[in-house]
């Protein structure tokens, strides 16, 4: 048995922001990849250049999905952008309703 | 794998994608594409869905590539129908360089009869030396009065590691977690160093844990806020009560029902949500419940308010 440490946590959407290499990392992604992420909208840094780029940490949520979905579905940036987008008002929509629906 | 037969089922990859075994090349990229929107998990929250796009990804790999299609085309052939043995040599003698392995998407995973054909996919050769190891993601559930409280969680992890060859195993880690009060549906943990181990000095990569909850028969999340449906009985709508509502963390509140309450009104018991730095908010909906069949002193009480109180409740 090895002893029992309890490994600490960071909530991602709340306590943590990253850098353009940090959001590469953790996505997978390659930077040119990401870049197009934000011409596209994707993801929205804080931040004037690339380098003193900061990405809130839903941002790695985004980026995750919209990179299974080039990869997945074959998709193009603009309609894997689209896709994130109308994925979150899905499951807006569906929290409104299933909220309706309990009256 | 040269040493034993595996025991394993022929996998039809044309009918997987649902096309002819002559079909072409377009004929396979519009099934698949037509099928993976279906399947794909981010857009199907099936519970089925993540296996589903599995194979169907699968199929199309080995369909959509000349190479491979001819490979498997030629042990479907050799493929005894209800033979549980393969035909020999089956898995030998198909080369392949794992060049287009998963960068993140759903697929990447392979069956035990893709592997013992084509081999284990190589890891990440197209991409260039990360700086350091890469980060790996995983789900994990937990109960709402985890949400609430806090809780250490141990947790189970398939981990690919790979060899000095660049081939890509499987090994299982316990982990033993402290999951933070406050931590919402969808949200993500950050468990630093607890990713791939680096090499060559490079330090390791990070862990990231996709919170869910499993699903609870009376509270009902949305975000910060939970809800709760709490029955009460006609007269207490009508007359007021304090009534005990049970917390998802295990304890118990005293709510005053206002006189006069509606079917449906919600009721605020603010910051008794998620606990955070904006904690959210509990809403109690009333459900006013009908008593069982009255006997007959109750029935004479009814027929006694419905003449004291003329209500017709379709008036408009």
């Amino acid at each position: 048995m090895t002893k029992l440490t309890l490994l600490q946590c960071q909530v991602v959407e709340e306590e943590v922001q990253l850098s353009l290499t940090e959001l590469c990392q953790a996505s997978s992604a390659e930077r040119e990849l990401v870049l197009q992420l934000v011409e596209h909208g994707v993801i929205e840094p804080q931040g004037d250049a690339p380098q003193a780029w900061v990405f809130s940490g839903s941002s790695l949520q985004r980026t995750r999905v919209a990179l299974r979905l080039l990869h997945d579905l074959e998709l193009n940036l603009p309609g894997a952008a689209l896709a994130v987008d109308l994925l979150d008002q899905i499951a807006q929509l569906q929290r409104e309703l299933q909220a309706l629906q309990r009256h | 794998m040269g040493d034993k037969i595996p025991a394993m089922q022929f996998k039809d990859y044309y009918q997987t994608l649902g096309v002819a075994r002559d079909a072409s090349a377009d004929d396979i990229k519009h099934a698949y594409r037509r099928l993976a929107r279906k399947y794909h998990p981010d857009l199907n929250k099936e519970a089925d869905a993540e296996a589903r796009f599995k194979d169907i990804g699968e199929a199309y790999e080995v369909l959509k590539d000349p190479e491979k299609r001819a490979a498997y085309d030629d042990v479907g052939k050799r493929w005894q129908p209800g033979a549980e043995a393969p035909p020999p040599d089956w898995d030998s003698g198909y080369e392949f360089r794992g060049g287009d392995a998963d960068f993140g998407g759903f697929g990447g995973e392979h069956s035990d009869f893709f592997e013992a054909l084509f081999g284990r996919a190589r890891a990440q050769a197209r991409h260039r030396a990360p700086p350091r190891a890469q980060d790996h993601h995983a789900k994990v559930v937990i109960d709402l009065a985890d949400a609430y409280r806090g809780a250490s969680r141990s947790i189970r992890l398939q981990m690919p590691t790979i060899d000095a060859q660049g081939l890509m195993s499987l090994s299982e880690r316990t982990l033993d977690v402290a999951i933070p009060a406050g931590v919402r549906e969808g949200q993500h943990l950050r468990l630093a160093g607890q990713g791939a181990p680096g090499f060559d000095g490079a330090p390791a990569g990070d862990l990231y844990l996709e919170i869910a909850f499993r699903a609870h028969p009376r509270f009902r999340v949305d975000g910060r806020d939970v809800y709760v449906d709490l029955p009460v009985a006609p007269w207490e709508a009508a007359l007021g009560a304090g009534v005990d509502v049970p917390l998802p963390d295990g304890s118990v509140v005293q709510l005053s029902v206002p006189a006069g309450s509606a079917q449906g009104r919600k009721l605020r018991l603010k910051g008794k949500g998620i606990p955070g730095k904006t904690p959210g908010d509990l809403y109690v909906v009333l459900q006013i419940a009908m008593p069982p069949a009255p006997d007959e002193a109750q029935r004479r009480a009814w027929a006694e308010l419905a003449r004291l109180q003329p209500f017709n409740p379709r008036a408009d």
